[in-house]
């Protein structure tokens, strides 16, 4: 692939990106979340037309317009996200698509090849077992068998272990070393050092949607790639007012939370935030940072283990009870949770306290206190609207956000949890949510700041936390901060207890 | 324009009914001068009114769970339910005063309408059942046990087999605007209505449901306890429901009897959407509808056509009223895949 570019509205996923896989070879992508890595291979698929750029297969230039023509050039790709059918049995999703058979009186000779390639590359499965009765790791295994079974001597795996326990990653990466000897090419897209490094004879580094570097097997270096994964920024230093940290506000104790596949998202994990205290968490997004801070707002059950606000217990406590015991809440999602778009921005603006004096009584809404209190902070956080009285969907990104902030952090909240407070925000906005963030810590409150950008995380924070596979693999204060060190973290190569 | 597309609607739908009257051979201008007719007459109008209350109490009561997406099918059992706890009490208290004996039906129509949405309330809120599916099924629980009570124990000894009850005492009937068939139900629609706008509009309850209508997580994130909202909220749209079938036993039928309601309850669907779920836009309305519903009696009376052909030109006006409506939410495009 030459000079592959593609673009989104507002970004460059791929900037001019140059990659080539020799047959028999194993070549890692790594890069973080945003890098361009599932873009890059979107693009050799089919699923997605680079603007610019070309695709030699075998050293003839071809035109991918779809996966159909990726499949039948022999690219097969497993995704991140399964696209299989739950109802269906395991040889039906296999099929699904193909010419062949064309009746379904012919599924014996089908189901014999399958099991033929099956046992070839050791990955059992029974073809009449249906979707929803098969684990993650099985259901893995049908959508590899389903590439195999097109004749793929291309196969881009997607961050693939993410869903297998240890014994089924090792199995993996042995398949991926027989497809290897056979003569046929895996590209292995991934954020795990590890990993790419136990199995790639190459490993390619993409950052913010340029090529990093590509490094051959004899050279490959953990420091060396997650630095590359990571970059050396130039940090900007915000004013950031040397203040003493207080007592501890919020105390996780072994705490576990399910993810939505069934899998512990958060594991056994235990940190301590202070007054007077920013703690960065950071991560590469999906390693349990989401559930984390849904599991402390209460939008997601405990699974064990406890959350303290300031001694008690509020691990099971509504949602209700922890917006008055002073958590605010600054979710991932603007539009479809925070700040519900066919509400005004009045309405919106009293979302977490409407039951609250003084703007209801228990019964009634008092919309003359509605009113004013949309007025002041519209006037104090600089919300850019029309009126108070127009649906929050006319707002713009930054503005939405600023609307959000402006409720959350009104009510003098102890504790704030902020998830990708400044992701798709401006310069401008960026700043402000900032120095807003800033601000509301040096007058006392306790704050949890998520993000996926570092040069945010460490001048923002004073203690930093990297999160890895659902556990803390390494805490230590702002100021002892060392990228290559994070870098490793991130990568799950490191720990720091 | 909110004035001029049903009106246009209504037109449209007017003229596509000509092939059908045609069809039956009957004259199509005879037949709309029978229709608007309806509306000419101090009996037709009245009547019309008449016909509504039934429809403007369920319809009001579907504007609070269609307000958070709760899709309550089920208003039609709930009004039967309604229809069985008021003759309940015909049969307990058969010697109290009217005042009493309304009253008592009233509030029992009202509960027993209620309970009957609780059920599916609570199944979507703790089990996430369909409720499309609860309520649609435990309408046919409701009409059968209806009928099993007008088939057997509350038969009309004196009512030659047929499946209907005794007919009420005069203390069990709603009092009548003289000259007309209204009843006092009316006034309690009217009432209803203005009182469940105002626990839209002003209540912390109405906007809950708006949250929890734009998206459950926000709700969630909002604080709002789905269980208790949705509970709340089916308990009233079940009781007005009931209220309505209360009307239909005490004001118009003046028993219990198989098939009290003619399909009120799946009416007031379309009104309450037609009435964008608006309380006050019901009752306009389930006005007109009466009216509509009035007009087909009228071809049948008047110009002898089977009951087949008159549903089927009601069938007509809304399918034009509703498209209309659609229109006008909806942008349309037309795209070549």
């Amino acid at each position: 692939m030459k000079e592959i570019v593609k673009k989104f509205p507002g970004v460059v996923a791929n900037d001019h990106i140059n990659f080539d896989l020799g047959a028999g070879e194993v070549h890692g992508l790594l890069g973080e979340n945003g890098a361009g890595k599932t873009t890059l291979m979107n693009v050799l698929y089919g699923i997605l037309r680079p603007e610019e750029g070309d695709i030699y297969i075998r050293g003839e230039r071809v035109d991918i317009g779809s996966p159909r023509e990726a499949i039948s050039l022999g690219i097969g790709m497993v995704h991140q996200n399964f696209k299989l059918v739950e109802p269906h049995t395991v040889l039906e999703n296999i099929l699904l698509g193909l010419k062949e058979p064309a009746f379904l009186l012919n599924l014996k000779d089908a189901a014999e090849r399958v099991l033929e390639i099956s046992k070839r590359y050791e990955l059992p499965v029974d073809p009449k077992a249906r979707i929803w009765q098969l684990s993650m790791g099985e259901r893995q295994r049908v959508e590899i068998l389903k590439a195999l079974y097109r004749g793929a001597n291309i196969l881009i795996l997607d961050e693939p272990t993410s869903v297998l326990t240890p014994p089924e990653t090792r199995e993996l990466f042995r398949f991926i070393t027989q497809m290897a000897a056979e003569g046929r090419s895996v590209v292995f897209i991934t954020h795990k050092l590890d990993e790419v490094m136990a199995v790639s004879d190459r490993v390619t580094v993409l950052r913010a949607g340029r090529n990093v570097d590509t490094v051959d097997r004899q050279e490959l270096d953990k420091t060396k790639l997650a630095s590359m994964m990571v970059g050396r920024e130039v940090l900007f230093t915000l004013q950031k007012n040397p203040i003493a940290a207080g007592e501890p506000v919020l105390e996780i104790d072994k705490l576990t939370v399910m993810g939505d596949k069934g899998l512990a998202a958060v594991k056994n994990l235990t940190l301590a935030i202070r007054k007077r205290e920013i703690l960065g968490i950071a991560g590469i997004a999906g390693n349990g940072q989401r559930e984390l801070t849904e599991a402390i707002a209460g939008m997601r059950p405990v699974a064990s283990g406890q959350i303290r606000l300031s001694g008690k217990e509020i691990g099971r406590e509504s949602i209700s009870r922890r917006i008055g015991g002073g958590i605010a809440y600054i979710p991932e999602d603007r539009v479809g949770v925070a700040a519900p778009q066919g509400l005004t921005v009045s309405q919106d603006l009293v979302l977490r306290r409407y039951r609250e004096e003084p703007f209801s009584n228990g019964v009634f809404l008092n919309q003359h206190e509605i009113d004013s209190n949309a007025d002041t902070l519209i006037k104090e956080f600089n919300i850019m609207v029309s009126g108070k009285d127009v649906p929050a969907r006319t707002l713009s990104g930054g503005n939405l956000q600023k609307l959000i902030l402006a409720r959350e952090l009104s009510g003098n909240p102890k504790l704030i949890v902020a998830a990708y407070p400044t992701r798709g925000l401006d310069v401008g906005a960026t700043e402000y949510v900032r120095s807003l963030l800033l601000k509301q810590r040096d007058t006392g409150a306790a704050l949890l700041m998520v993000s996926e950008d570092l040069e945010e995380i460490l001048s923002l924070s004073d203690r930093i936390a990297v999160m890895y596979g659902g556990e803390i693999v390494g805490t230590f204060s702002a100021s002892e901060a060392n990228i290559e060190e994070i870098g490793l973290m991130m990568g799950g190569s490191l720990r720091k207890p | 324009m909110t004035i001029t597309v049903p009106v246009i609607s209504l037109v449209l739908g007017f003229l596509s009914a000509a092939p059908l009257f045609l069809a039956v051979g009957v004259n199509p201008v005879l037949a709309y001068r029978q229709v608007l007719g309806v509306f000419l007459d101090v009996d037709g109008l009245t009547e019309s009114l008449t016909r509504g209350i039934p429809l403007l109490l369920a319809s009001v009561g579907l504007c609070l769970p269609f307000k958070m997406n709760f899709w309550n099918i089920g208003a039609e059992g709930q009004l039967f339910m309604g229809a069985f706890g008021a003759t309940a009490m015909v049969f307990l208290l058969p010697e109290s005063s009217a005042f009493v004996l309304l009253g008592s039906m009233m509030i029992v129509g009202f509960i027993f309408g209620g309970i009957w949405g609780l059920v599916p309330g609570y199944l979507k809120a703790r089990l996430e059942v369909n409720e499309v599916l609860s309520t649609l099924m435990l309408n046919f629980v409701a009409i059968l046990w209806v009928d099993y009570l007008v088939y057997g124990p509350w038969r009309d000894p004196k009512g030659f087999g047929f499946p209907l009850t005794p007919m009420f005492p005069p203390n069990a009937r709603l009092p009548w605007i003289p000259g007309t068939r209204i009843h006092a139900g009316l006034v309690v629609g009217l009432i209803c209505a203005g009182l469940v706008y105002v626990f839209l509009a002003r209540t912390k309850w109405g906007y809950e449901l708006k949250v929890t209508g734009e998206s459950r997580l926000a709700a969630k994130y909002a604080g709002i306890n789905y269980l208790k909202l949705t509970l709340l909220v089916m308990f009233i749209s079940g009781g007005l429901a009931g209220l309505a079938g209360m009307g239909l036993v005490s004001g118009i039928v003046l028993r219990l009897r198989h098939g009290i309601s003619p399909g009120y309850g799946f009416s007031a669907i379309i009104i309450a959407w037609l009435a964008r779920l608006n309380p006050l836009a019901a009752v306009p309305v389930s006005i007109l509808f009466g009216g509509l519903l009035v007009a087909g009696d009228a071809l049948q009376i008047g110009l002898g056509l089977a009951f087949a052909t008159s549903l089927v030109f009601q069938a007509l006006i809304l399918l034009f009223v509703v498209g209309g409506d659609m229109l006008t939410r909806y942008k349309m495009a037309l795209t070549w895949a």
